[in-house]
């Protein structure tokens, strides 16, 4: 699943995240593309607190992409495909 | 984009010494707003989150960097206050500190502050360093913040004669001594830290601090590591709270304490005379310190300008230094319209206010006045109905 939410402030980012979390079907990976620093600040400690995985990447110039899913496997088995 | 940012901070050390020359305070207050800009780029220290994200996700992240930095800067600002007036007699206050009366305009200026920079996604602070970082939205933003100033300047003088010219100041210390006023302060501050924790724990989302792994321990890899805390990743928000509180105690030793608006304001005075509305002379203004509005004087660089536009540079090199440099566009339309809407109560709010989150907050606090207290109070309601209206906002 991916989320993109570049040009968004916060709190944006951080809802629509927390949404997609909510609805995001096991064993999947979502992947957060935003722009916003604070977001790396916000989502991955949300993420951890409902119990995912996350690894934040840098996707070039101020772009990250967060990887969150409910097992840490599932995110690098995406980053080693 | 590293390399950008070491060019434009040798640039503006240039432009420092350039503008020393024009007058010592302009060339000191210009180094003083790069690094107020650099220190809320850094440690994202948005006040409009601040508030917000209580109601919204339950969380006191950054509101409580806040809450330190203005308890730092109160043990500064009350040693500088009572070196300057020994004996503070009821009627008496201290030079530049942000008190102003106390009232309706205080109240209703915070509310609709506080609902605007909820739907700008950012304060007046919060949109300089992000026009800095290349956020497309906050000029919008900053752009209804003048024409909400613009509003304020051409109603203050019915609010004047109205209510404010008739609202008392109160300074704490004038009944409660400085240490009375201090201790009171700090303990105030104590019990909403306190509030939050509680707050944090029945309703939502902690929010910890991304821990950051070393990298190695020796020499070499302890300096990258010092390199990435200081000039990549983002700063705790405590350090950037603690640290803006020392800047600000330091900016009140050099002349006066942080504010924004006051500079703004003449701005704002400057594109209404441009098109044709010259504002009025304004009453009163003269009697009162802090953010209040103005016209302006002749001089067209002052030591207010240099430190407004010093905090747009200081967070440019900050992003530039982080490779966190983007133009980013807002994906929706809309989003225009909350900035400009969000900025014009903004600005409408912070000129009866006589201050935004910096000068009438995070100033007044410290300032050991009444009227920071209730503008923040102020703030929390319009931010509270900020977000039911943001939530319906998709």
């Amino acid at each position: 699943m991916k989320l993109d939410v570049r040009g968004e402030v916060c709190p944006y980012p951080m809802m629509k995240a927390l949404e997609a979390m909510r609805q995001l079907p096991e064993g999947e990976l979502l992947e957060v593309l935003t722009d916003h620093p604070p977001s790396l600040e916000t989502i991955p400690p949300l993420a951890n607190q409902l119990g995912f995985a996350w690894k934040i990447v840098e996707k070039g110039r101020g772009q990250w992409a967060i990887l969150i899913a409910r097992e840490a496997g599932i995110i690098e088995e995406a980053l080693h495909a | 984009m590293t390399l950008a940012g070491v060019v434009l901070l040798a640039l503006a050390g240039v432009a420092g010494i350039l503008l020393t020359e024009v007058g010592r305070e302009v060339g000191l207050f210009w180094a003083f707003g790069l690094a107020f800009g650099f220190v809320l780029q850094r440690s994202r220290f948005c006040f409009a989150s601040a508030f917000r994200d209580l109601f919204l996700f339950g969380s006191g992240r950054i509101m409580k960097g806040i809450l330190a930095g203005m308890a730092v800067a109160t043990l500064g600002f009350a040693v500088l206050m009572s070196k300057m007036v020994p004996n503070p007699l009821p009627g008496v206050i201290a030079p530049e500190a942000h008190v102003v009366p106390v009232g309706i305009h205080l109240i209703l200026g915070g509310i609709l502050f506080g609902f605007g920079m909820v739907q700008a996604g950012g304060c007046i602070s919060g949109s300089l360093y992000r026009i800095g970082e290349g956020y497309v939205a906050s000029w919008v933003a900053f752009g209804g913040i003048l024409g909400g100033l613009g509003l304020a300047l051409h109603s203050w003088n019915w609010w004047w004669r109205f209510h404010i010219g008739r609202a008392p100041m109160i300074w704490i210390p004038s009944f409660a001594g400085y240490a009375g006023a201090t201790i009171l302060t700090l303990f105030l501050l104590l019990c909403a830290y306190l509030l939050i924790l509680w707050w944090e724990s029945t309703k939502g989302v902690i929010l910890p601090e991304v821990p950051a792994g070393a990298k190695g321990t020796d020499f070499l890899h302890r300096l990258q590591d010092l390199w990435e805390k200081v000039f990549r990743r983002g700063w705790p928000v405590v350090t950037g709270g603690v640290t803006l509180g020392v800047l600000n105690i330091l900016l009140y030793v050099a002349h006066m304490p942080w504010g924004i608006t006051g500079e703004i304001s003449r701005w704002a005075a400057g594109f209404s005379r441009l098109a044709g509305f010259p504002p009025p002379a304004l009453l009163g203004v003269d009697q009162l310190a802090g953010c209040t509005l103005t016209l302006g004087g002749n001089r067209l660089i002052t030591h207010t300008l240099t430190l407004d536009v010093g905090m747009v540079a200081g967070s440019l090199i900050g992003a530039l230094l982080a490779g966190e440099f983007r133009i980013r566009i807002p994906p929706h339309p809309r989003r225009y319209a909350q900035a400009i809407l969000g900025g014009i109560l903004m600005g409408y709010g912070a000129g009866i206010a006589m201050g935004c989150t910096i000068g009438a907050f995070f100033s007044a606090i410290p300032s050991l006045g009444l009227n920071g207290w209730v503008f923040g109070l102020s703030l929390l309601a319009g931010a509270y109905g900020g977000v039911q209206v943001l939530k319906r906002i998709p």
